[in-house]
This record gives C-alpha cells, sequence and structure tokens, in this order.
C-alpha cells in the first residue's frame, strides 16, 4: 500500500511537468504580448515609434521577457519549484491572488451543482434500476439522455430569458451577491446555473448508476440476500449499490475537478465573476502568469483527485489490492 | 460408429441461403438495418436524426428558402406622408419626431416570430433563421466529423502502438494522456483559438481532435490490451508476423467494435463543444454557427426567446441523435458490454 502510494505519487510528478512545459510553449508562442498591447491602448497618440519602442523594451526588461526562451524556460521552472508562481502583468500581486479572488463563486457554483447533481442523479439512477422497464424507468432514462444532448449554454439561456420574460425573479447580475452576503439574492443568481451545470453532470452518473446497478442485480450474492429474506432498502444499499458505486465514484471524480476549474460557460451567461471567468480574462489580456499558475494548480489538483479516486476503490470495495 | 452426415443433394444445389452469411453483401446490410430498427426504436430514432443533420448538410443549398444571408425589411410602418410632405418644408418638424416618421427607409425585419414567409423567424439582423439553421447544420457537421476522424485516427495510432510495444514507450504515451487529461479542456482550445491570427471552421476542427485523442486512447489501449494477449495473436506470432501486420491485421479488426462506438458518440460530443466555443465567440466569423446564433438569439433578451429555443433545439436534437446511435451501436456492437443487465441503455 505504502510503496503503491509512493509510486502514484512519483508518476504524477512528470505529469505535472508536463503540463507546465506545455502551458510555458502555449503561452510563449501567443501571437501579440502584454506590454504591446498595453502600450498600445495606454497612449494611443504616441507618434514617435523610437521612444515607443524604448518603452516597450524597458517595461518587457522589467518582466523578464526579454531574456532568451530557454533562459525564460529554466528560470519558470525554477520559480515554480519553490511554489513561486509568479506576479500577474495586470495587477502586479502574486498571480495566484487573481485566482483566489474567484474561488469563492466558484466554489459555491460547484456545491450547488453538486448537490443538485447527487440529489437527482443518484436516486433516478437507483428508481429507473430497480424498476427496470416500467413506465418510472423509461420516463427518467428518456430525461437523463435528453439533460445529456441539451447543451447547458442553451438550456441556462433558455431558462434565464423565459425566467425574466415572466417575471419570476430578478436576476441580480450587476450585484453578484455571494451566499454569506445576501442568501436570497445570492440564490436567484446562482440558482440557474447550479441545476443546468449539476444536471448536465448529473445526467452521466444516472445512466451509468442504472446500468452498474442491473449488473449487481444479478449478481449471486443479492440473490443470496433476498433469499435470506432481507428487506429491499437493505438489499438495495447494502449489497447493489455499495458494489455498484465503483465505477460511478471515478466519474464524480472528475466531475469535481472539472466544477472547481470553473465553468466558464455558465460563469460567462450570468456575469459571476469564478475562476473560468478570470482565466478568459487572462488569456485575452495576455497575462502569462495568471495562466500558467492556474493550469498547473488545475492540473495538480486533478491528478490527486484521480489519486484520491483510485484509493477509494479500496474502501468500497475491499477486493481490490493496490500493487 | 460414425453416422455419415448426407446433405440432401437438391438441398446443396439450391440457391436458399441458409444463414445470413450466405446472402449478398447489400441484402445483409439491408437485413441487419431492419434487425437494428426493430430490436432498438430510439436507436433508429438517433440514425433518423443524424440522417436529417446529414442531408442538411449535403443539401443545405436545396433545402433553403432563402440565402442564409440576404437581409429582409419591411416597409416603415410608422411613415407619415403627411408629416413628411411638411418635414420637407418645415425644418422644426424634423427635430420633433423621430426619424423613422418621416424618412420612409425600409425597417429591416429584426427578431420576427415565425410567419408563413419566414417558418422560423428571422434573427438579430433580419435573415431567414430557418435558412440559417440549415446552413449551420454544415458547420457542425464539418467540425463533428472532421474532429472525430482526427482524434480516432491519432488515437488508434497511438493506442495501437504504445499498447503493443508496452513497457518504457507505453509508460511515455500514458504520461502523455494524463497529461492532456489533466490540462482544463476549455483552456486548451482558447489558447489555440489565440495563438492562431484568424480563428476559422478548420482551427477549431484541428483542435477538438487533439484535445480529444487522449481519451481514445486510453479506450483503444485497453482494447488492445485485452486482444494482444489473444490465441491468434500468438498464432501469427508464431508463423513469424511482423509487429506492424499483427497490429493492422489481427488485433486492430478484433478492436473495431469500440471503436465504432466511441467514434460515432465523440461526433455528437464534438458538435456540441463547436457550439460552446461559438457560444463565446470564438467561432468561425463568417459561417453561420448554431453557437453564435444561439448567442445572438441571447442578446435580443427576454422580449424575443425564440431564436435561441428554435437554434439551441436543432443543435440539442443533432447531439441526441448521436447519443442515442452511439448507445444502441454499443449494445449492438460491443461483445463486452452485449446482454449485460438486458436492454441496458436502451
Amino acid at each position: 500500500m505504502r510503496v503503491y502510494l509512493i509510486r502514484r505519487v512519483l508518476i504524477n510528478i512528470p505529469v505535472i511537468w508536463l503540463v507546465a512545459t506545455l502551458v510555458f510553449i502555449a503561452t510563449s508562442v501567443l501571437p501579440g504580448d502584454f506590454v504591446v498591447t498595453r502600450i498600445a491602448s495606454s497612449d494611443p497618440t504616441s507618434t514617435d515609434p523610437a521612444a515607443k519602442e524604448k518603452q516597450i523594451h524597458a517595461i518587457r526588461e522589467e518582466l523578464g521577457l526579454n531574456d532568451a526562451i530557454g533562459v525564460r524556460y529554466v528560470k519558470y521552472l525554477g520559480k515554480l519549484l519553490r511554489g513561486d508562481l509568479g506576479q500577474s502583468f495586470v495587477t502586479k500581486r502574486s498571480a495566484l491572488d487573481a485566482l483566489k479572488d474567484g474561488l469563492p463563486y466558484t466554489i459555491q457554483l460547484s456545491i450547488m451543482a453538486m448537490i443538485i447533481g447527487l440529489v437527482t442523479s443518484i436516486p433516478i439512477g437507483i428508481i429507473s434500476a430497480i424498476r427496470q422497464d416500467s413506465i418510472l424507468d423509461y420516463i427518467l432514462r428518456i430525461f437523463s439522455i435528453l439533460a445529456l444532448a441539451a447543451p447547458p449554454f442553451w438550456v441556462a439561456t433558455i431558462f434565464a430569458l423565459y425566467i425574466t420574460r415572466w417575471g419570476w425573479w430578478e436576476i441580480p447580475v450587476a450585484s453578484q451577491p455571494l451566499f454569506f452576503d445576501d442568501p436570497i439574492a445570492s440564490i436567484k443568481l446562482f440558482a440557474i446555473p447550479a441545476v443546468v451545470g449539476g444536471l448536465a453532470s448529473g445526467a452521466g452518473v444516472m445512466r451509468l448508476l442504472r446500468s452498474q446497478m442491473l449488473e449487481v442485480l444479478r449478481q449471486d450474492y443479492v440473490r443470496t440476500a433476498w433469499a435470506k429474506g432481507m428487506r429491499e432498502r437493505v438489499v438495495i444499499s447494502r449489497h447493489v449499490l455499495k458494489n455498484a458505486l465503483v465505477p460511478v465514484v471515478t466519474v464524480l471524480g472528475l466531475t469535481v475537478a472539472g466544477l472547481l476549474s470553473g465553468n466558464v460557460v455558465l460563469e460567462n451567461i450570468f456575469g459571476i465573476p469564478g475562476v473560468g471567468r478570470r482565466i478568459v480574462f487572462a488569456i485575452t489580456a495576455r497575462d502569462v502568469p495568471v495562466i500558467q499558475s492556474f493550469v498547473v494548480i488545475i492540473a495538480t489538483f486533478v491528478v490527486f483527485v484521480n489519486l484520491g479516486v483510485d484509493l477509494l476503490y479500496g474502501v468500497l470495495d475491499p477486493r481490490i489490492r493496490f500493487s | 460408429m460414425a453416422t455419415q452426415q448426407t446433405v440432401d443433394p437438391k438441398l446443396a444445389q439450391s440457391d436458399i441461403p441458409r444463414s445470413l452469411s450466405d446472402r449478398p453483401f447489400a441484402m445483409r446490410a439491408l437485413i441487419q438495418s431492419q434487425r437494428f430498427m426493430l430490436n432498438k426504436p430510439l436507436g433508429g430514432f438517433g440514425v433518423f436524426l443524424i440522417f436529417l443533420v446529414v442531408f442538411g448538410a449535403l443539401f443545405a443549398d436545396l433545402i433553403q428558402r432563402y440565402d442564409p444571408e440576404t437581409l429582409f425589411s419591411q416597409g416603415n410602418p410608422k411613415f407619415d406622408p403627411e408629416i413628411a410632405a411638411r418635414a420637407e418644408t418645415d425644418p422644426n418638424v424634423k427635430l420633433q419626431y423621430p426619424s423613422e416618421i418621416w424618412q420612409k427607409g425600409d425597417q429591416p425585419l429584426r427578431a420576427e416570430g415565425p410567419s408563413s414567409g419566414h417558418w422560423l423567424g428571422t434573427d438579430t439582423l433580419g435573415r431567414d433563421l430557418y435558412s440559417r439553421i440549415v446552413h449551420g447544420t454544415r458547420t457542425a457537421m464539418t467540425v463533428g466529423l472532421g474532429a472525430a476522424i482526427i482524434a480516432v485516427l491519432a488515437g488508434v495510432l497511438i493506442g495501437l502502438a504504445t499498447a503493443f510495444f508496452g513497457g518504457l514507450v507505453d509508460f511515455i504515451g500514458q504520461r502523455f494522456v494524463d497529461t492532456f487529461q489533466a490540462f482544463p479542456p476549455l483552456i486548451i482550445l482558447l489558447l489555440f483559438n489565440q495563438v492562431v491570427a484568424e480563428p476559422n471552421v478548420w482551427v477549431n476542427t484541428i483542435s477538438l481532435g487533439i484535445v480529444g485523442i487522449a481519451n481514445i486512447v486510453r479506450i483503444v489501449r485497453s482494447s488492445v490490451l485485452a486482444a494482444r494477449e489473444e490465441v491468434y495473436v500468438l498464432a501469427a506470432n508464431t508463423i513469424g508476423a511482423s509487429d506492424a501486420r499483427i497490429m493492422l491485421r489481427h488485433i486492430l479488426p478484433n478492436i473495431m467494435a469500440p471503436i465504432i462506438v466511441i467514434f460515432t458518440s465523440s461526433i455528437g460530443l464534438y458538435i456540441l463543444a463547436e457550439a460552446t466555443l461559438a457560444f463565446l465567440g470564438l467561432g468561425d466569423p463568417v459561417r453561420p454557427s448554431w453557437g453564435k446564433m444561439v448567442e445572438e438569439g441571447r442578446r435580443l433578451g427576454p422580449a424575443a426567446p425564440l431564436m435561441a429555443l428554435f437554434v439551441g433545439g436543432a443543435l440539442a436534437l443533432a447531439v441526441l441523435g448521436f447519443n442515442l446511435a452511439g448507445d444502441a451501436l454499443r449494445d449492438v456492437l460491443d461483445p463486452r458490454l452485449r446482454g449485460r443487465g438486458g436492454r441496458t441503455g436502451f
């Protein structure tokens, strides 16, 4: 077990290094850079190209953009190893701060979406499996198939348009309240993105859970449990669900990771200043350190969520041994 | 004592086919698809939807009702000839009334509801929405099919090679797969879009294809790992077949089922991804794209929600078609999943 854990952690190191390298390459081949766009926009009347050139050169020097690409890469990796993610070009603050500001919004959206996803997908998966081929099963299956096919950005748009049209409630797009600031306004803002995001990620879980449950329901030990005269609730929860959950946990793990990297689309529609929105700003503003730190952090997170999921397998199914 | 099996000479000579495999190929295909439609009604519905989308993409010019770029306009209903006549002589009238009352100019038919002239109404600029949706299928199918072909070709080659050779090659390949799975996919797409000076439909196709490779590699790899241990691979090895021959002639045909399934369902995924990119303003700026049109409909605001509703409906149906067909194909083709838990996933 300990050997397995150490090996898995060691394997993750080259992966994170590859991600860091990839994002470095991608950001260094981006056309136009931060300084040029910034100078052009800050002083559009300047007509002396030589002075402008000098100014650009000075700022690039200050930001360390004049070094050769190899030197920049080595410096970047060295800083990364010391846990220094650099400074944002735009705000001159630590690159992490830009993400930290967005995190409360993203976390609130993720938690709400996760709750809605779980509350709908797990019961629907269970019910449609134990009532296989009934009318209820068909309705739930059609619902899950539709939820999987409907584009989230479209569903969210339609919800937002019709809720405003019918005057159900005012969506507080301008004030962007968090739950702890103003619970009611906050729920008004986050309700649609959370429902849409939750259903979109829950639809896959519903279908997976149903097919896994159906498979487990036909196992001998389930027949034994029925034969012992156990109540349905016990058979389903102790014998069937626990064994059907193993692959579902993988999907759930990936969903958590995906949610926390910020839902760019939903955050954009509702003007929620979460992580996803900030990263899009960073890319368009060529704020390279912010892009790099975001990608590296998310990748590290995903990699360790995957590790956590694999370890959870052993808890759910003791037959799985780590080697 | 062994009994000699006697075949009725008349039966042996006759043309009556005794099994499906004796029939000609076209007949076989017809019977197979009839069985598919009967056993998997929802899969059949999916195939029908795919057929509609492909038909729309191929014959968009024939089934459009107007040119998708034509701007429609209407006579100005507020125009008042009396005031216009007064405005000719008295300049104060022009200040008194808004310009559309004394200027006869035609107004664009913006965001009109459905009518007999325009079945689904018109869009923000006054273009026929039905025709634009029909032309949107071209963009969707180009990106969906193109990205799926790129991802599957590259994914199969990489997955086949790394899983077959194993060892260090496999280890490195796996780390690259991990890398691409850990990298937030939307960020790759955003970066791609910014690297190229003028993003167009092909840039999106290629970037989506590249993003999809890792997933295909993973699926192909696990199939190859299972197939590699089969006796026929050992037999081929024994008679001295080359590695390339074993991979392409022995392993590849045996893992076609999951590849076909993943190919079909990934087309739907790529169509969805293209629309999402276009919605975020990263699509092809010229071609009509469903995602871009939903965004335009959103900008019309709650007063005219129908445009977003129609366009997104077309998009959802297209994705639904590929999902349903992919699910049914998985049940029919993939022997590892066949018969599992009855009619799993329709």
